[in-house]
């Protein structure tokens, strides 16, 4: 049998099962899919109030842009409303929630590369907070982080992502490694390689100057 | 929770100086706070979105109670389908005739067009005639050949000792 013909037996089987799906259908199982309605809709929503702050922290580190970040946040809810059938397979909403979010703000990132770089002295002092500061040292503390930022965008891809997740409080590096699908010796690794650089980099700037 | 990450952060002191910073910006990044109103228009949006945006719209999902009948109706169908193609497929199928001899007309001699040029066909001979019967052969020693040209030689002697027998026998 040819590989036409399989395929054609198999959209014949899916489409057959939807349409069996729809002419079978039972009256009592509206109840049952609106209760299941309800209760997916609940998990969506506890879901949304317990993570939107964790992942628009994580959108917001690596866009840095408030509007993209929160577009990433949105979608990335979005993604598991499509998906909330597999809802109840997923044992840590937390980690599962963030790899969502850190594969569309890569994907993202990765498609606005063409634009410029968002990491500018003024958006930084706009958005970081200023405990007290006056207006020259918020700039000074801006231009330093910005600097910093700089030389973390240089890093290689690994070694950055690992350093970006490893600066959230509540991913411990098991956590980091299920969001990057690496092992737990690798996070520890690319970590102490992205240090290394980090430290070469900053040192060379300052050497520079 | 953050043990491990830490203890390997703040091990090395070499590293205590410059990577620190970074690690002190990015933590100041992380930890900024989210927008306020963030989840009501995440919760705004999920709600505009389409409940069912696929093409196949499943009323319900798929469970051990239900799959067995509409697994049978779907080969039940994939079945008439399968079948209705193949025999759709027969028939579509061009019949091959059956191999036969027709004897061709011999072309009139026309006058005019292509001549053969009196070209006569060579029988195709590199693969050479098959014996079919086992034949003895026939080899040529180096005393054989020794003998024959030694009985070429004789033989015009021989040939004159013919000759004057002759002559002798009528006067005998």
């Amino acid at each position: 049998m040819s590989i036409f013909q399989l395929v054609c037996v198999w959209c014949c089987m899916s489409t057959s099962q939807a349409v069996f799906a729809g002419w079978m259908e039972i009256p009592n199982n509206t109840a049952t899919d609106e209760a299941r309605s309800q209760a997916e809709d609940a998990v969506l929503a506890e879901l949304v109030d317990q993570y939107a702050g964790a992942l628009y922290r994580v959108a917001f580190s690596v866009l840095r842009n408030p509007a993209d970040a929160e577009d990433a946040v949105q979608e990335t809810y979005l993604r598991v409303l499509r998906h909330r059938d597999t809802l109840n397979e997923v044992r840590d909403y937390r980690v599962w929630l963030v790899r969502i979010v850190w594969n569309i703000v890569l994907d993202r990132k990765r498609r606005a590369k063409t634009r410029p770089e968002t990491d500018d002295v003024a958006e930084l002092a706009r958005v970081l907070p200023s405990n007290g500061l006056s207006a020259e040292q918020v700039a000074a503390a801006a231009q330093h982080h910005a600097h910093v930022l700089g030389c973390v965008n240089q890093l290689p891809a690994k070694e950055r992502e690992v350093l970006q997740l490893s600066a959230f409080e509540e991913l411990s590096s098991v956590e980091i490694a299920s969001v990057l699908g690496i092992t737990e010796s690798s996070v520890r690794s690319r970590l102490f390689r992205a240090r290394n650089l980090m430290a070469g980099l900053l040192n060379h700037r300052r050497s520079l100057r | 929770m953050k043990s491990d990450i830490e203890k390997l952060m703040n091990g090395d002191s070499a590293f205590s100086g410059a990577s620190r910073e970074a690690e002190e910006t990015l933590r100041l990044i992380a930890g900024l706070p989210a927008p306020k109103g963030l989840e009501d228009r995440v919760h705004m949006a999920l709600r505009a979105a389409p409940r069912r945006g696929r093409v196949l719209a499943w009323r319900e999902p798929l469970t051990r109670r239900n799959s067995w009948l509409r697994a049978a109706a779907a080969a039940a169908i994939a079945f008439a389908v399968a079948g209705g193609g193949w025999s759709v497929y027969l028939q579509v199928q061009p019949r091959q005739p059956a191999a036969k001899v027709v004897p061709l007309a011999p072309h009139p001699a026309t006058t005019g067009g292509f001549d053969g040029a009196s070209a006569m066909r060579t029988p195709q001979t590199l693969n050479g005639p098959v014996l079919t019967h086992a034949v003895k052969p026939h080899l040529m020693t180096s005393k054989n050949a020794k003998k024959s040209s030694a009985s070429a030689s004789q033989q015009p002697n021989e040939g004159k000792k013919a000759e004057t027998q002759a002559a002798i026998s009528p006067a005998k």
